[in-house]
């Protein structure tokens, strides 16, 4: 059985980030081809396995954004640099970055929705992924919540960015308010020239895409980014099967168009 | 092709004769291992005998086992390397099975061989040595309803037998085994025959896109509290085809362990729930959905044919007496714009 | 003119004197409450014949057909015979005479809930069990209850019995069929004893804690539970209600098998015999049990038998229980 599809490598852990009280970023060896959005299949022996996006990724260096909630993850937020993880991917489709290229793109992204396009906008930054123009909506819970400030910092000097949180906070002056609210002030002259990403929680992604249909961008200008229960990443377990799509091979990247289609 | 007809000891002593080079399976009767005291269970088992082979009965259980066991190791580790398990077994298997589960294993290499573009190898290794021997199957047993589903007749075989009172016929479609079946028995003209008729049928849904009102269809609502979430519709089908993986150690060897999958179910609870909590199909009904459209709708947007091939398992097993075929049915109706009563 | 009648003849005739004057009832057995239908016509022709019409279904199981002459006795028991031929003689019993009706009423109808001929939580055929049970033990003139229930929810009462057996399973687990969806742990913990628990994905039961009922059987999605061939009993003993001191069966052997619980009570019978107190009226046989002690008992009864490979022993019993006197404590309330 070479080859075999199932069986993770071992990376070594080079860094570890704290990003919130539950978040962590792991930095781990690795030179892999990958496309932002796309995810990998993480396991810890003994543990399990489960699927985490690439939060970010470099020639020789590959990051995840965990969020320590479960048996799996919480073990792996105990591990120490120079350690092993084990993975195996790149899986899935990632974002379009043809489609995007040379476009006028605005990403919104909820949560831990910010870890999948986090690679996206550092190499739109950066220039490498050259863009016309690029609007970043992110919302957090709270403050404390917030994922990756320093980027954000750098971030804002570079592109038009909102920051909010969900409510009102105590030592909070930027913005406040859920995405949808921040989405509906924007001001778009010509709708079909965006193209728009946003990944965040289902409730936030139903919501925040309808937003941008009202504004007028066309539905296949929206691509949308699910999270779903893994098993194999390769299309055989059957958990993330919504109608005829399975979200590790068809996805998890999507377009709106084909995503506003399925229903759990 | 060729035909042969046998006295059932001349057929138990070919029988007896493939086994020298085949571990031959098929339905075999437990008994007293039935769900209740003094029932039996039969399901697929290797046989000692032709007297073994259990045909009066329906398997509760599929021939699935042996192509996706129930549980298997996938990889065994340490703290620093993986390795593969070997199959206990490597030799050739002949399965006594019949055409409706032929059908289903169909189905299986679909998921297996080829979704998502590579072949799984487990169920690959397991599936190569597979030969089928097709047992006629003329009549249909409770529940069947696999004229709807199309999966009543197959040619995929490499023998068919006709179990009849004390005489046997064979049909020989490989080769392989002529000299075998040829020196026993006496030249026949033995063709299958297949079941063209069950008491129950259904009424396959149409649409070619569901519409988005059936996904929230108040049809479902009845199997929120009907339903009990066991599992055993999926576990009896041939072609449910989810697992789950999980890892343990050794207790006595914290540093060895396996990564093993085993079948999981879209009935039972846990299976859309996401770490952190968020489950995606909390109600028994929209579970009931799930798996109906998947068997007769979804996949066959996806590989051309419906997966379901109306074995009637799910509707034997059912302790809450849901019958799949009539959902299907209550589909069809109010698909059509009828009762969904 | 009132009749000259040997009370005790008559009673061990499965006769009753009643309240009313000249008139009897007769008490039919019906070993594991299970008759068929042309019984039961049986039964009502000789209520309509020899009695009133009305008959009583008795708290055993059996019946009471009650305001016949004693006149009629004679008759009663020739219409007795197909009865007492099929309900008992069928089953292996030895009555000399089956035209002289019952030969004995000492040894009460072994009674059984409905078991695995139509209950599916049952792990045997009760009534079955009750039949060749009742070839051992009958006729005998010694006050017997013997009850069978087929699981431990203990529907026929068993606690409340001389000798209460409970049919039960050995349930084996087939590991490598095990999906690990939890199913029969949940049920052990929600119903039963909580003898089941994960172990990551797998199951391990507690077999000090298992009771044997065969919830995790029924609960098993795909036959990774099933039980072990053969059948297995927990005998309780010595449960009573009465008059001065009501009290709970307890569990003596068990997951043993039929042959070890029919020579316990057999020897059991053995045991009576040679420790009763013939001076009085009647001594209940949990009495004798008082008397001698526990150990005497134990020792009695199992003489000449062989336990098999799974069974348990109870060290001592205490028999929850109280006493009738404790009634004093019973004040009309203010």
């Amino acid at each position: 059985m070479s080859g075999n599809p199932y069986q993770p490598f071992p990376v070594k852990i080079t860094k570890i980030v704290s990003e919130s009280d539950v978040e962590f970023t792991m930095t781990v060896d690795a030179s892999l081809d990958m496309v932002p959005g796309q995810f990998f299949q993480i396991s810890l022996p003994k543990i399990g396995e489960a699927p985490i996006s690439i939060s970010n990724y470099g020639k020789n260096w590959l990051q995840f954004t965990i969020r320590a909630v479960g048996r799996l993850t919480g073990a792996i937020q105990s591990l120490r640099v120079g350690e092993n993880l084990f993975i195996r991917g790149p899986y899935g489709h990632g974002f379009p970055v043809e489609k995007l290229a040379n476009s006028n793109l605005i990403i919104v992204a909820g949560g831990s929705g910010a870890a999948p396009v986090r690679p996206l906008v550092s190499q739109i930054v950066a220039g490498t992924l050259p863009v016309k123009s690029l609007k970043l909506i992110t919302g957090f819970k709270s403050k404390e919540s917030i994922l990756f400030t320093e980027d954000i910092q750098s971030w804002k000097q570079k592109c038009d960015m909102t920051l909010t949180i969900d409510k009102p906070q105590e030592g909070w002056n930027g913005d406040t308010g859920l995405v949808t609210e921040h989405i509906r002030r924007l001001k778009l002259d010509l709708p079909d020239d965006y193209q728009v990403i946003v990944v965040g929680p289902p409730v936030m992604m139903k919501f925040a895409t309808a937003e941008f249909r009202l504004l007028g961008v066309p539905v296949d200008n929206v691509w949308v980014s699910f999270e779903r229960l893994m098993s194999c990443g390769l299309g055989k377990c059957g958990h993330c099967k919504i109608d005829s799509t399975y979200i590790c091979v068809d996805g998890p990247v999507m377009n709106l168009s084909h995503a506003s289609t399925l229903i759990d | 092709m060729s035909a042969y007809d046998y006295s059932r000891e001349e057929f138990a002593a070919v029988f007896a004769e493939l086994q020298k080079t085949y571990q031959i399976y098929g339905p075999k009767r437990f008994v007293g291992r039935g769900r209740f005291s003094d029932t039996d269970l039969v399901r697929y088992a290797p046989l000692a005998s032709l007297d073994e082979l259990e045909l009066a009965e329906k398997s509760s259980l599929s021939p699935k086992s042996l192509v996706f066991p129930a549980d298997e190791t996938i990889f065994h580790f340490n703290d620093h390397e993986f390795s593969q398990p070997q199959l206990k077994e490597n030799g050739e298997i002949i399965v006594l099975l019949r055409p409706c589960d032929i059908n289903g294993i169909a189905r299986l290499d679909k998921m297996f061989l080829e979704n998502g573009g590579q072949a799984d190898p487990y169920y690959q290794r397991r599936r190569q040595r597979l030969h089928f021997f097709m047992i006629e199957c003329r009549e249909s047993f409770e529940n069947c309803f696999c004229v709807s589903m199309k999966s009543n007749t197959t040619d995929n075989y490499e023998v068919a037998l006709r179990f009849a009172g004390d005489r046997v016929a064979a049909q020989i479609k490989d080769q392989r085994y002529e000299g075998l079946f040829g020196q026993k028995g006496r030249a026949g003209s033995f063709s299958p025959e297949f079941v063209s008729e069950n008491d129950k049928q259904v009424e396959l849904p149409t649409v070619e896109t569901m519409p988005a009102e059936m996904f929230n269809h108040k049809m479902w609502e009845e199997y929120d509290s009907r339903c009990i979430a066991c599992g055993r519709c999926n576990t009896s089908c041939v072609t449910c085809s989810c697992f789950s993986t999980v890892d343990l150690f050794y207790a006595d060897s914290r540093q060895c362990g396996e990564r093993r999958r085993v079948w999981d179910g879209c009935h039972l609870d846990g299976f859309s729930d996401m770490a952190g909590g968020h489950s995606f199909r909390k109600n028994k009904g929209e579970r009931m959905r799930f798996k109906a459209f998947h068997k007769i709708y979804d996949f066959r947007k996806r590989f051309g044919f419906d997966m379901c091939v109306g074995c009637g398992r799910c509707d034997d097993v059912c302790p809450e007496y849901i019958s799949f075929s009539s959902c299907i049915n209550k589909l069809s109706r109010t698909l059509k714009g009828g009762s969904d009563k | 003119m009132s009749l000259d009648l040997n009370r005790k003849t008559v009673t061990k005739n499965a006769f009753r004197i009643t309240k009313r004057r000249n008139y009897t009832a007769i008490r039919i057995r019906v070993p594991g409450g299970h008759l068929n239908a042309s019984q039961i016509a049986r039964i009502a022709k000789i209520a309509e014949q020899f009695g009133d019409g009305n008959l009583h279904i008795t708290t055993r199981q059996g019946f009471e057909i009650p305001n016949i002459p004693f006149a009629k006795m004679a008759e009663v028991n020739a219409a007795l015979r197909p009865l007492i031929e099929e309900l008992e003689l069928e089953h292996g019993v030895k009555i000399d005479n089956p035209a002289a009706g019952y030969p004995a009423a000492g040894m009460r109808n072994i009674s059984a809930c409905i078991g695995n001929r139509t209950c599916p939580f049952a792990n045997t055929d009760t009534t079955g069990l009750a039949q060749r049970i009742e070839a051992v033990v009958y006729p005998h003139d010694f006050h017997t209850k013997i009850a069978i229930t087929g699981c431990p929810n203990d529907c026929i009462k068993a606690h409340m019995q001389d000798f209460g057996i409970i049919a039960i399973c050995i349930p084996e687990y087939d590991y490598d069929q095990c999906i690990g969806c939890e199913a029969c742990v949940k049920a052990c913990q929600r119903k039963v004893t909580g003898a089941l628990d994960m172990n990551g994905s797998k199951v391990v039961r507690d077999e000090r804690r298992c009771i044997g009922c065969g919830e995790c059987v029924l609960a098993c999605p795909i036959s990774a539970w099933t039980r072990k061939p053969g059948k297995y009993y927990r005998l309780l003993v010595m449960g009573r209600t009465g008059k001065k001191n009501p009290r709970l069966a307890m569990p003596f052997l068990d997951r043993v098998n039929e042959e070890v619980v029919t020579k316990v009570i057999a020897n059991t019978m053995a045991y009576v015999d040679r420790y009763i107190l013939r001076c009085l009226p009647k001594e209940h046989i949990g009495y004798i049990v008082d008397r001698t002690g526990f150990n005497v008992f134990r020792d009695e009864v199992l003489q000449g038998v062989v336990l098999n490979p799974e069974a348990r022993m109870a060290k001592t019993i205490q028999w929850p229980g109280y006493n009738t006197l404790n009634d004093a404590n019973l004040k009309t309330p203010k």
